[in-house]
C-alpha cells in the first residue's frame, strides 16, 4: 500500500471514530460510548482532534493540497471503491485506471482519493 | 435483526491463546481474514479505541470496536480466553470473552451501532458469562445466540 494512502486511510478512520463521539452524530452513539464503556467523551474528542492533527502534519505537500479542501468540504476525503464504483460519487471508476493501492490515485469525478477494497 | 445472523462457525475461537491485551486483538483480528496491511491498520484504530476507554464492559466480557475503511460490511469475531487476561475492564476483573465489532465508515445498511448495542444487550443477561465458559464448540456458540433471540 502507498505510505501515504495508509496515512489517508488512518486519519479517515480517527475521523469516523470522533463522529462516533461527537453531537453531529446518532446521539445513540454517544449515549453507548458514555454509558456502556464509560468513555469521557470531551477527552476522548480532543485526544482524537489532536491524532489527526498530528497525523495530517505527515501528509506530503502535494497529498496535502489536494487533502485539504475535501476534508474541509466534506469530511470524508478518501472514499472506499467496491465492485468499480466509488461511494463517494457512485460513479464508476474507469476500468483504464489501475485499481491498486499500491499507488495514490483519486476519483476522477469527485476528486476523493480512492481506496479499493478486497 | 438478530445477532445470529452476523456470526457464523469460522469467526470463532474458542480457545484463544493469546496473553495480553495486544495479542488478543490482533488474534481476533486474524478471524476476519483481511490482508495483513489491512489487518496492521484495523489493530491501530482497535488500540486507539482501547486508548479512550477500555472496552471491557465488566462480567469478564469486552467489545473491542471501531470504524475503518479496510472492510467493507460489518464484521464481527468472538473470542474466549479462558483464563482471562487483563483488559482493564470497568470492574477491573480479568476478560475471558470478546465480541469483536468492525463497520465501514460508511455503511448504508447502518448495522453498526444496533449490532453494538444488541451485544451490550445480550451480556448484560446474568447467565451469559457463564454459559459462553460452559459452550464447547462453535456450534454451541450459535445456539446461544438463537436461544436468546437478541
Amino acid at each position: 500500500m502507498h505510505p501515504q494512502l495508509e496515512i489517508l486511510l488512518e486519519l479517515q478512520d480517527l475521523k469516523a471514530q470522533k463522529r462516533e463521539m461527537e453531537e453531529v452524530a446518532d446521539e445513540s452513539s454517544r449515549e453507548i460510548e458514555r454509558k456502556v464503556f464509560r468513555v469521557e467523551l470531551e477527552d476522548a474528542i480532543a485526544h482524537l482532534q489532536a491524532k489527526i492533527v498530528e497525523m495530517e502534519a505527515t501528509l506530503e505537500p502535494d497529498v496535502m493540497n489536494r487533502y485539504r479542501p475535501i476534508a474541509d468540504a466534506r469530511e470524508r476525503a478518501v472514499t472506499p471503491v467496491l465492485d468499480g464504483v466509488c461511494y463517494g460519487c457512485f460513479m464508476a471508476v474507469p476500468t483504464a485506471s489501475v485499481r491498486t493501492n499500491e499507488e495514490l490515485r483519486w476519483c476522477e469525478n469527485c476528486g476523493s482519493f480512492v481506496y479499493f477494497v478486497d | 435483526m438478530e445477532l445470529r445472523e452476523f456470526f457464523s462457525e469460522d469467526v470463532i475461537n474458542l480457545d484463544i491463546q493469546g496473553e495480553t491485551k495486544d495479542s488478543i486483538l490482533k488474534e481476533l483480528i486474524t478471524l476476519l481474514e483481511l490482508n495483513e496491511k489491512s489487518e496492521g491498520i484495523l489493530y491501530k484504530m482497535l488500540k486507539r479505541r482501547e486508548n479512550l476507554g477500555s472496552t471491557g464492559i465488566g462480567k469478564s466480557i469486552a467489545i473491542p470496536h471501531c470504524r475503518s475503511l479496510v472492510v467493507n460490511r460489518l464484521r464481527v469475531a468472538f473470542g474466549r480466553k479462558k483464563t482471562g487476561i487483563d483488559f482493564k475492564a470497568i470492574d477491573d476483573r480479568p476478560v475471558s470473552f470478546f465480541f469483536l465489532i468492525v463497520a465501514p465508515p460508511l455503511e448504508v445498511s447502518n448495522q453498526y451501532l444496533p449490532v453494538l448495542g444488541k451485544i451490550a444487550q445480550l451480556c448484560r443477561e446474568s447467565d451469559v458469562p457463564d454459559r459462553l465458559a460452559k459452550i464447547e464448540t462453535p456450534a454451541e456458540f450459535l445456539e446461544l445466540l438463537d436461544e436468546k433471540s437478541v
